[in-house]
């Protein structure tokens, strides 16, 4: 690792003075004034040190700021609380390069007397993330440079600074001091997984912390640490008060705090005993004012009612369509059977879905709880589910076509052994598949219940998913039920058979979608090994076809090949997954719409400046997202809008895994795509509905 | 906000405010009685607070050896404001916290030299070397700076100025919240910024 040390530690010639007077004053309090001077690049070494051995042009690196105090003394967090400075980092990078905000790792509590102050002791590496420009020359050198100021105290206080340079050369990517980093890493403190709010009242500030599950017993001590340095005494003991919703941290309010923000950061430190030792762990806030999030957000009631009807709605997608038309068309050919008979299809039906969705609810629950930041979609982040999907939507459209000779309890038209016998299984098959395929589309009203259904608890969260497959059941379950209704249906007849394959088309179209959002993930052979799949598919189907329509030793022979198809198609599903591209084309998707990619360091130095910003959160695979930026956000009168009000249009994209943009929707209580934010300088941000029209955005930016 | 999450918080927030309450407020009231205080001066006279009813007082918080002090004193900020306000029949007393042995300490002697050597004028300086006075101001910085009202009110508690560095280059462009605040003491209005946070070097408590 390239690490050249060139700390000048200059010291300004008051710091030496008061150093100076400093062990003075031990030595002999009242004469002397003058003394050895201490250097204060004797009491913090300094250095900057990068993660990679070398750089690759265009690709973004860690680098730290590493200070090393002597024994006793401290430098400061980013909010010193009662006393000190926090230190400050002047960035002098070459040409092209940019560099994130600063990572502050988790501080110590200094206590002395009644001064509380936040800093660390011994060693700390503030992290941040370096950017180099893509046309940077392998082989050549280039030099980063950071000038530092920092307060260094004991019980005197020294200010300092250094001027910090690191040569690092331009090369392939080589390992480096990962193990350094990744002990700098782990200081920082953790996103939250849970949502925050607070309150305040004249003389507190309460912060809870819903959904999280600390042990009681085990908890030893919990403190929130703003980042604010006016709002909390720092001194007075913070109380904590735990019940089955989280766990709440009462602070005094700060005279200084005169004005009470919507949004108050930090970072909790909770200490637990775990088997006899204490752990302290750190996990970054951003806590919503209680009373501003009252008109926002929801009750478990409404976000269930929201579920419903967004389940209702889904019915109309194009990816679910052809599913229920099918079973309405099954439903005119029950009017000679008994109607309990149909009640039972239409139980059956439902079964299917809600049994799907909890499965899906448990799938997102456990991998949330094991960590992965994922929303509802994450599944196609999954280049090997999207193929599958397209693979599934394919066959199943085949089948309409009549191509294929499965799943004919579903789909055929007119058969009545069959469904005598399957029908039953047929139609809870159908409400998983309709499941299957729902999961691409987002209907209204669905971010914000979903949003909030994953802050719940697992047994409350997975009631608003029934609800919304209760919504998606809802129009079969009624027809089902409700025998009058059957009459409307139109009567059986040859009609039917071709409405069948013109329905076929949908699926095709929804297909060919799911190929275009697959060309987002995966490289070119991924995308050949998924288009080849289909091919497969259609042969497995051919094959199965000559087996049905022969018998004996040709039919085994056609039967075994479309099985070795099929099994073929299983393997490509595998290797989809095995083509991802380096890097991701959100940067590319995002220019070629006129907007910037989506980073926090971006939005946080533009709100910095008070800039206003538009942030667009979309995936290729979000159909609703890729209508509202066609028909309204790509709009010329929208475009012109933007660009009269200066406003910068930064796209996020989600259609890959990305932490940074879940943890955004996480703070809008959301957690997918799509979301629209509207940040305006000084004033809140405003959130817009997830159906967008022209003249909805226009009105919200003539707010500006 | 779902309603049962608001009761719990607002229950939370009330059963938070009812402990906090119990406990010493750390930092004294703005707008309440100042703390009392009974201190020895540097010329060994008696300064009560009580004493002082009627005019209005100005507490500093100092350390001859920070340099956060030191960036006020040695451009000849902090003594400009004592000639400009003691003038205006302002009691400004500089207080010392620092115990024997740590930065800043001073006896008698010694804070009088000091006085004299950097050509200051504050009313009094106070001798506080067990910190009671710190305690009771909840002073955590020098320079702290406090302003009492002519009716024992505190009326300002915090920061000299906006600018919390150790650069004297900072002093010029600098609000300076103490001069805004005794201006408006003086004219009777009420403080428009009455709490800030204070910057400086920490005060040495003994424990």
């Amino acid at each position: 690792m390239i690490d050249r040390q060139l700390t000048t530690g200059r010291t300004l010639r008051r710091a030496l003075a008061a150093a100076a007077l400093a062990i003075a004053a031990f030595a002999a309090p009242a004469q002397a004034q003058y003394g050895t001077p201490q250097d204060t690049a004797d009491l913090v070494r300094a250095d900057l040190i990068a993660e990679p051995a070398s750089i690759v042009p265009g690709q973004p690196f860690q680098v730290g700021i590493r200070l090393r105090m002597k024994e006793h003394w401290h430098t400061y967090w980013r909010n010193p609380g009662d006393s000190g400075s926090p230190t400050e980092v002047r960035w002098q990078l070459p040409e092209g390069f940019t560099v994130s905000e600063l990572s502050w790792p988790a501080p110590q509590v200094l206590r002395v007397g009644p001064v509380t102050s936040f800093g660390y002791e011994g060693e700390a590496i503030l992290l941040a993330q370096v950017t180099p420009p893509p046309n940077l020359a392998p082989g050549s050198n280039v030099s980063l440079r950071a000038d530092i100021d920092y307060l260094v105290c004991e019980k005197e206080c020294i200010p300092g600074e250094a001027s910090l340079a690191l040569p690092l050369a331009v090369g392939a990517s080589s390992g480096g001091d990962t193990g350094t980093f990744d002990a700098a890493r782990a200081k920082l403190p953790q996103p939250s997984l849970w949502p925050a709010s607070f309150s305040a009242s004249a003389d507190t500030i309460g912060v809870t912390v819903r959904g999280a599950a600390f042990d009681a017993a085990a908890l030893k001590s919990a403190s929130f640490l703003p980042y604010n340095n006016d709002l909390i005494v720092n001194s007075t003991e913070q109380k904590r008060s735990s019940d089955g919703n989280g766990l709440t941290v009462a602070m005094a309010r700060s005279q200084m705090a005169t004005q009470i923000p919507d949004r108050v950061d930090g970072v909790l430190l909770v200490e637990e005993d775990i088997g006899g030792k204490t752990v302290t762990h750190a996990f970054e806030l951003s806590a919503q004012s209680a009373a501003a999030a009252g008109g926002s957000s929801i009750t478990l009631l409404q976000a269930a009612l929201f579920a419903l009807l967004a389940g209702v709605i889904l019915n109309l997608m194009p990816c679910v369509f052809p599913v229920l038309s099918i079973k309405i068309l099954h439903l005119t050919q029950h009017a000679n059977e008994s109607a309990g008979r149909v009640r039972m299809h239409g139980a059956a039906y439902t079964a299917g879905i809600l049994v799907s969705f909890v499965i899906l609810a448990g799938a997102l629950f456990a991998l949330r709880a094991g960590g992965d930041e994922i929303g509802w979609g994450f599944q196609l982040q999954s280049p090997a589910v999207v193929a599958a999907l397209a693979f599934v939507l394919f066959a199943f459209g085949l089948s309409l076509s009549g191509l294929l000779p499965i799943g004919t309890s579903l789909t055929r038209v007119g058969n009545s052994g069959l469904l005598q016998r399957g029908g039953l299984q047929g139609s809870f098959f159908a409400g998983t598949l309709a499941t299957v395929v729902a999961t691409p589309c987002t209907a209204p009203f669905m971010g914000a219940s979903i949003g909030f259904a994953l802050t719940q608890p697992f047994q409350l969260g997975v009631t608003v998913f029934l609800a919304l497959g209760l919504g998606l059941a809802l129009p079969f379950l009624i027809l089902a039920f409700v025998p009058a209704l059957q009459r409307f249906l139109p009567r059986p007849g040859a009609w039917m058979e071709t409405l069948k394959q013109f329905l076929a088309f949908p699926l095709y179209a929804t297909v060919a979608w799911l190929i275009w959002v697959l060309s987002f993930q995966v490289g070119p052979s991924g995308l050949l090994a998924a288009l080849v799949g289909l091919v497969l598919i259609a042969f497995g189907a051919f094959a199965l076809t000559l087996a049905q329509d022969r018998s004996g030793t040709p039919s085994r022979a056609w039967r075994g090949v479309a099985a070795v198809s099929g099994l073929a198609v299983i393997a490509l599903i595998v290797s989809v997954n095995m083509d991802r591209p380096a890097t991701a084309s959100a940067a590319q998707a995002a220019a070629d719409s006129g907007g910037e990619a989506f980073t926090q360091a971006k939005l946080d130095t533009l709100l910095a400046s008070e800039q206003p910003v538009f942030v667009n959160m979309t995936a290729a695979w979000c159909i609703t997202c890729l209508v509202n930026e066609r028909t309204t956000l790509a709009a010329p009168a929208v475009q012109t809008a933007f660009k009269d009000k200066n406003i910068v249009y930064l796209k996020g994209d989600w259609t890959n895994r990305n932490p940074e943009i879940t943890r955004l929707l996480e703070r809008f209580g959301r957690s997918g795509v799509p979301l629209y934010v509207l940040y305006r300088g000084k004033n809140e941000p405003v959130v817009l509905p997830q159906i967008l029209t022209e003249q909805l955005v226009l009105d919200s930016l003539a707010q500006l | 906000m779902n309603r049962r999450h608001f009761g719990a918080a607002f229950i939370a927030t009330f059963c938070a405010a009812a402990l906090l309450t119990g406990t010493a407020q750390a930092e004294p009231k703005i707008g309440a009685p100042a703390p009392a205080f009974k201190a020895v001066d540097s010329n060994g006279k008696q300064v009560s607070l009580d004493d002082l009813r009627g005019k209005t007082v100005v507490l500093e918080w100092t350390n001859d050896g920070c340099p956060y002090v030191r960036k006020h004193y040695n451009a000849g900020n902090m003594q400009a404001l004592q000639k400009k306000w003691t003038a205006q029949d302002v009691v400004w007393l500089s207080v010392i916290s620092s115990p024997p042995g740590e930065q800043g300490f001073a006896d008698a002697a010694r804070a009088n030299t000091l006085t004299t050597e950097r050509n200051a004028a504050p009313t009094a300086v106070l001798l506080d070397p067990k910190q009671e006075i710190a305690r009771a101001y909840g002073a955590t910085v020098t320079p702290h700076m406090y302003i009492i009202k002519p009716d024992g009110v505190l009326a300002y508690a915090g920061a000299i100025d906006d600018k919390p560095t150790a650069r004297a280059a900072d002093i010029e462009p600098a609000k300076n919240y103490v001069d805004v605040a005794l201006t408006e003491v003086k004219a009777g209005k009420p403080v428009t910024t009455p709490a800030t946070r204070a910057y400086g070097c920490v005060v040495k408590y003994s424990s």
